[in-house]
């Protein structure tokens, strides 16, 4: 769990971080999100003090951050960032053992870690383990990148853009393994990021800043449905909204059960699909009803064009 | 097993080849330069000794690279001991300073350098050694903040973050991948040296200068020739190794 309690940072005369209040809980996904400049990465620093609050309180499960030593404090926190500062001269295997070694566990203990951790992320050991870094391509580099910040099991993971290098596919594979990942591992997660898509995605929590102060936070679908102001609006994107809310939602939500007479609809979705996917195949195949399946191909519900655009309190 | 041993034996020997090559031709005509003394004798056809004998061609060596070798310990000590610490938290203050200096200093020829030695330290081995200090310090210090400075930020950042100590980002990351351009600030501090210690031999520290200076001074183009050669090939050979010891990894 992570507390930041009225916390500010001043650069000179310059404030860069303006008396902000968060709180993390344990295994959330926290995403801040913001245009360059507003302070989302200086908080993000503040909190394994790769930059010191001029002001207030960030504690760790309750522990204030100031009272551990920097490197231990910074040993327990995962940290990945958008250039992976991968070390050139070394192999990926020893760039992932990084923290381990630090903390001078056994090399048998540290072998297994570095393999568990490789699989975990799909980088083949024999393909990969001995490969330097300028041999990788940017996701796999990322990848090593995630690797290298979860080898010490912290729990705690501080990420910094880790995705806005790659390309869109790729950066929506990774926003993918991370989630899944998540979903296994439970971390207390802060990410950094100045995709809204992106944040709407990952995110728990998200906490939108704007010139050094949170403007918003709250689960993202109520920052779509109420945004605070016309800036978090213009965030969310006016017109998109529509979509990134579909985006949001499964489409078990708005499906009602199949009913046998009504069995003409060919088009299928999957349950688990957001309902921006089943709107994406009802436009695409000019259908406007879609047979929803189950993980094992069974057809579950159906949902229909007027179903899917009617609001909440509709039928 | 063996057969693979002997084969990386035979490409370790190849790979050494090149210096080994220029030493061997050292070694040859530091002993045995009487062996050309016909071939002298064409440049030099007036005069009475065509072989420089007032000393040793192997002690002259030997005291040519004694000089260079105090000077280039020192000089790395000192050159990469300073570069490193004004890239600390510590000593930034004295980065730019120290970097206008060293940068400054390459514009001196070296000549003037020991020129300036001499009134301050006298005649003989030490004021040499202090000149080539100076000199060769230079492209070390600069080379070492260049390539501590070039390091990627990211790497750095990540190397904080992931709760590296000081010393540890220094000895683990700073310094082996500044190492190839450290390393290319010793080979050319070191071959200028190589050239540079000829000149002691006219403030009385006898090198491999001494041939070239009593060869100026009594008009023998023998013993100029017989200087340079050798000390040129001593500039091959340790250029060579040098460039051996250059990392290659891609």
């Amino acid at each position: 769990m992570i507390e930041l309690i009225r916390v500010s940072k001043r650069f000179g005369a310059e404030t860069a971080v303006d008396d902000i209040s968060l709180r993390v809980e344990k295994g959330e996904l926290c995403v801040l999100v913001g245009t360059s400049g507003c302070g989302k990465s200086t908080t993000l620093r503040m909190i394994n003090r790769l930059i010191e609050h001029s002001d207030g309180e960030i504690h760790l499960d309750g522990q204030p951050v100031r009272t551990f030593r920097e490197e231990t404090l910074r040993r327990r926190i995962g940290y990945a960032i958008q250039s992976t500062g991968l070390f050139p001269h070394w192999t990926v295997a020893r760039n992932i053992g990084l923290v381990p070694r630090l903390l001078e566990w056994p090399v048998t203990r540290i072998q297994a870690r570095v393999e568990e951790l490789m699989n975990l992320l799909g980088l083949p050991q024999e393909e990969f383990a001995d490969k330097y870094p300028s041999q990788l391509s940017g996701g796999q580099a990322q990848r090593v990148g995630v690797a290298r910040a979860l080898a010490a099991d912290p729990e705690i993971l501080l990420m910094d853009e880790p995705f806005g290098a790659l390309d869109p596919i790729t950066r929506e594979t990774l926003q993918e393994e991370l989630r899944a990942l998540q979903a296994r591992l439970h971390k207390t997660i802060v990410f950094v990021t100045h995709d809204m898509d992106e944040a709407l995605r990952l995110a728990d929590r998200l906490v939108v800043m704007h010139q050094g102060r949170i403007v918003q936070q709250g689960r993202p679908i109520d920052l779509l449905r109420a945004p605070a102001d016309a800036f978090v609006e213009s965030l969310l994107g006016g017109e998109d909204r529509g979509l990134k809310e579909a985006a949001l939602l499964p489409v078990s939500e708005r499906m009602r059960p199949l009913r046998a007479s009504q069995g003409h609809a060919q088009e299928r979705i999957a349950q688990h699909a957001s309902l921006r996917e089943a709107l994406s195949v009802m436009l695409w195949r000019h259908a406007e009803r879609l047979i929803v399946i189950d993980e094992d191909d069974r057809p579950v519900g159906e949902l229909s064009l007027r179903r899917l655009v009617r609001a909440r309190d509709d039928e | 097993m063996s057969e693979a041993r002997s084969w990386g034996r035979q490409r370790a020997l190849c790979h050494w080849a090149t210096p080994f090559a220029w030493l061997v031709l050292l070694l040859a005509l530091t002993l045995g330069m009487e062996a050309l003394e016909g071939g002298f004798r064409l440049l030099e056809p007036d005069s009475r000794e065509i072989i420089y004998t007032r000393a040793d061609f192997l002690v002259l060596l030997g005291r040519h690279l004694l000089m260079v070798g105090t000077a280039g310990i020192l000089a790395i000590g000192l050159g990469v001991g300073a570069a490193i610490a004004v890239t600390r938290p510590g000593g930034r203050d004295f980065l730019p300073l120290v970097s206008q200096l060293a940068s400054m200093g390459q514009t001196f020829p070296p000549v003037a350098v020991l020129a300036l030695a001499v009134p301050v330290l006298g005649f003989g081995t030490v004021p040499v050694i202090v000149a080539l200090l100076l000199y060769g310090l230079l492209p070390i210090v600069r080379n070492t903040l260049v390539g501590i400075e070039g390091i990627d930020a990211g790497v750095r950042e990540a190397a904080r973050g992931m709760g590296m100590t000081g010393g540890q980002i220094l000895r683990q990351v700073e310094l082996p991948l500044a190492a190839p351009v450290i390393l290319a600030g010793i080979r050319t501090s070191v071959t200028i040296n190589i050239a540079t210690a000829a000149i002691g031999a006219t403030v009385g520290a006898s090198n491999l200068g001494d041939p070239i200076i009593s060869g100026i001074v009594n008009g023998n183009t023998a013993y100029v020739v017989q200087g340079a050669v050798l000390i040129g090939l001593l500039a091959l050979t340790v250029d060579s190794l040098f460039a051996k010891l250059m990392p290659t990894r891609g």
